[in-house]
């Protein structure tokens, strides 16, 4: 009877064999958020322990203890750290990653944002998906807004932004080909809807969804660049800022405060956080995620 | 409000009041949660909580949850004292005393998702009392367990007017106590408090329960009222909701609770709420295994 489209935080699925942790795993959990702003779940704890074997094996660690040692060593954690960040974020995005997300962008900000602009005359909507990798979130940030647009958004003009600094993730997402494993968590009903058939049983995104995305190459840590980007309305930027050090993060995301329009959000990836690196931005629940919020003039005034 | 309707409750309270399934222990258990820690006789409380074997045996391996800080099952009431600490064990026997208090009849709302929120709610308001170095953690827990209690009376006595209010919640993706005020013209929080009040329980546990959804109006014992607002609200956001999506955007700090506990503990301002955040996310297995242990299993739809 309840509707069942609650985001459910807890796996269907029995938690990983319950072996016993080595305690310094712990720690390092605790020095990839301090440096990051990652925070690993308990349960997920496994996916950090692998990054670490492969790790340990490039670097010749024998025991979890050795390679602690290298992580917090003066000459080598920087670099180490950096290592480890690029094996735990490896190979993590997928099309509709993050449904809780999309339900906060379709049931919650769109209809706030709409009521705003509307009062102004404005019918204009423009997203940003700042280190947009192979595609995948700017599609899937597309295909939910066309969802909206006999509703919510009809007779909207929508554009969505969609950069990154690698070349060749951009090709691939201009192309946006996709196998079954960047589809684990694409419904039937979207790929029917917005999706043909490609190559070797994969499927390649309908152009009139790449119509409303615009790919670029923007480098996050470009100053001048980074001026130009102006009116935005929502930006997502997940698990990019984790390679960042603190300083450059904080400059990227004084950026993409004055690079939003007053009342925008920012969200960041599942288990990233701001931590205190940005006091301007509220930090707003939605129903199972976190986004910041750049308050609305009037509010401000409050 | 309408005294009418207050009288109504009242009535309809008292008719609940003598439901068999209340536990022999439950009101004398209050008495003692009631009482100053220190004039609490430890032999008294061993002595009450063992008096139903069932719920002896149901608190040991609550106590053993890690939830309650506990690895291994203590194997006696007294041993689960010494370890646990007493205000903690009597909390866990008060849990457990919930759990049988109410006949799995007549229940509007599912009642595990009902306890998914009550028992994960008192879990966050320990924890956030813990963060904020508060006095009392296991009187926030005891708040949060039973800050909603007065959605029980609704189900039991209001049943017809209260499905439709849940069904109304539902639909519209709103919160449950504006539902409530549409379509009966009260909510939980007055019938709570009539329940509370038959109940004796203490002043400040009342107040969270009567104004829980407006801080600002409690007349005393606001910081604890802010405390439990505020995580309500935190646990609608994470998986412990009311079994329906609330389309709903929480700005804690922005939030007058947010101030009123600021005021009493300046603690809060050093608070990581996205840390806080994600650690609640790794007990929400945890509680939604001990709601099955203490409230039965999750009934099928
Ligand atoms: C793990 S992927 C994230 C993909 C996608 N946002 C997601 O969450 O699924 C990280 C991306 O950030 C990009 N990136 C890293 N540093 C960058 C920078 N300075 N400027 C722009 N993009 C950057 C990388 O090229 C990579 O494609
Ligand atoms: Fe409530
Ligand atoms: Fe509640």
């Amino acid at each position: 009877m309840m509707a069942a489209t609650r985001p459910m935080l807890v796996p269907a699925t029995a938690a990983r064999g319950a072996v016993a942790l080595d305690p310094v795993y712990r720690h390092m959990r605790d020095l990839v958020y301090k440096i990051s702003g990652i925070f690993q779940l308990e349960e997920k704890l496994y996916l950090m322990v692998d990054a670490c074997g492969r790790r340990m094996k490039q670097t010749g660690a024998v025991t979890p203890h050795q390679y602690w040692d290298l992580l917090t060593a003066h000459g080598s954690r920087e670099a180490e750290l950096r290592q480890l960040l690029n094996e735990i974020t490896i190979g993590e995005t997928c099309l509709f990653r993050s449904q809780s997300q999309l339900d906060a962008l379709r049931k919650v900000i769109l209809p706030e944002i709409v009521k705003d602009k509307s009062k102004q005359a404005i019918r204009r909507l423009r997203i940003w998906s700042a280190g947009c990798s192979t595609g995948e979130e700017p599609h899937t940030l597309a295909m939910n807004l066309m969802e909206e647009s006999n509703g919510l958004l009809k007779d909207w003009t929508l554009e969505i932004l969609a950069t990154d600094l690698n070349d060749r993730s951009l090709e691939a997402a201009k192309a946006g080909v996709y196998g079954e494993y960047a589809l684990r968590n694409t419904s039937e009903y979207y790929r029917q809807k917005y999706f043909m058939r490609a190559e070797e049983n994969k499927l390649q995104v309908r152009p009139e969804v790449k119509n409303l995305i615009n790919f670029t190459r923007l480098n996050l840590q470009d100053d001048s660049k980074m001026l130009f980007m102006k009116g935005v309305d929502m930006i997502f930027c997940c698990n990019v800022l984790i390679y960042f050090d603190e300083t450059s993060k904080s400059k990227v995301i004084n950026h993409f405060f004055s690079n939003l329009n007053f009342g925008g959000y920012f969200f960041l990836g599942a288990a990233e956080s701001l931590m205190r690196l940005n006091n301007k931005f509220h930090l707003v629940h939605f129903p199972g995620t976190i986004g910041y919020w750049k308050p609305s003039l009037k509010s401000e005034k409050l | 409000m309408n005294t009418d309707i207050t009288e109504t409750i009242r009535e309809r309270v008292r008719q609940i009041e003598v439901t068999p399934s209340i536990p022999a222990i439950f009101h004398p258990l209050l008495k003692l949660l009631n009482s100053p820690p220190d004039e609490v006789n430890l032999d008294e409380v061993i002595k009450v909580a063992s008096y139903d074997s069932a719920i002896a045996a149901q608190c040991l391996r609550v106590a053993s949850s890690p939830l309650f800080g506990q690895s291994r099952p203590p194997d006696s009431m007294k041993a689960a004292i010494i370890s646990l600490g007493l205000r903690r064990v009597e909390t866990i026997v008060l849990t457990c005393c919930m759990g049988q208090a109410f006949a799995p009849s007549n229940w509007v709302l599912d009642p595990t998702v009902f306890w998914r929120h009550s028992l994960g709610c008192a879990m966050v308001c320990r924890k956030f009392s813990e963060k904020i170095k508060a006095h009392d953690h296991e009187k926030a827990y005891m708040a949060g367990l039973l800050h909603d209690i007065g959605f029980i009376v609704n189900s039991m006595s209001f049943g017809e007017q209260f499905s439709k209010a849940v069904a109304a919640a539902c639909e519209q993706q709103i919160p449950l106590h504006e539902a409530e005020l549409q379509h009966m013209g009260f909510t939980h929080c007055e019938t709570g408090r009539a329940l509370g009040e038959a109940w004796n329980l203490s002043g400040e546990l009342i107040q969270v329960i009567a104004y829980h959804h407006q801080p600002e109006n409690s007349e005393t014992g606001r910081g604890l009222v802010a405390l439990v607002h505020l995580c309500d609200l935190l646990c609608r956001v994470r998986g412990l909701d009311y079994g329906y999506y609330e389309s709903s955007k929480v700005d804690l700090v922005a939030d007058p609770a947010w101030e009123i506990l600021q005021k009493t503990h300046r603690e809060l301002q050093d608070v990581d709420l996205a840390r806080f955040t994600f650690e609640l996310d790794e007990d929400v297995r945890g509680i939604y295994e001990l709601v099955s242990t203490i409230f039965g299993s999750p009934r099928k739809n």
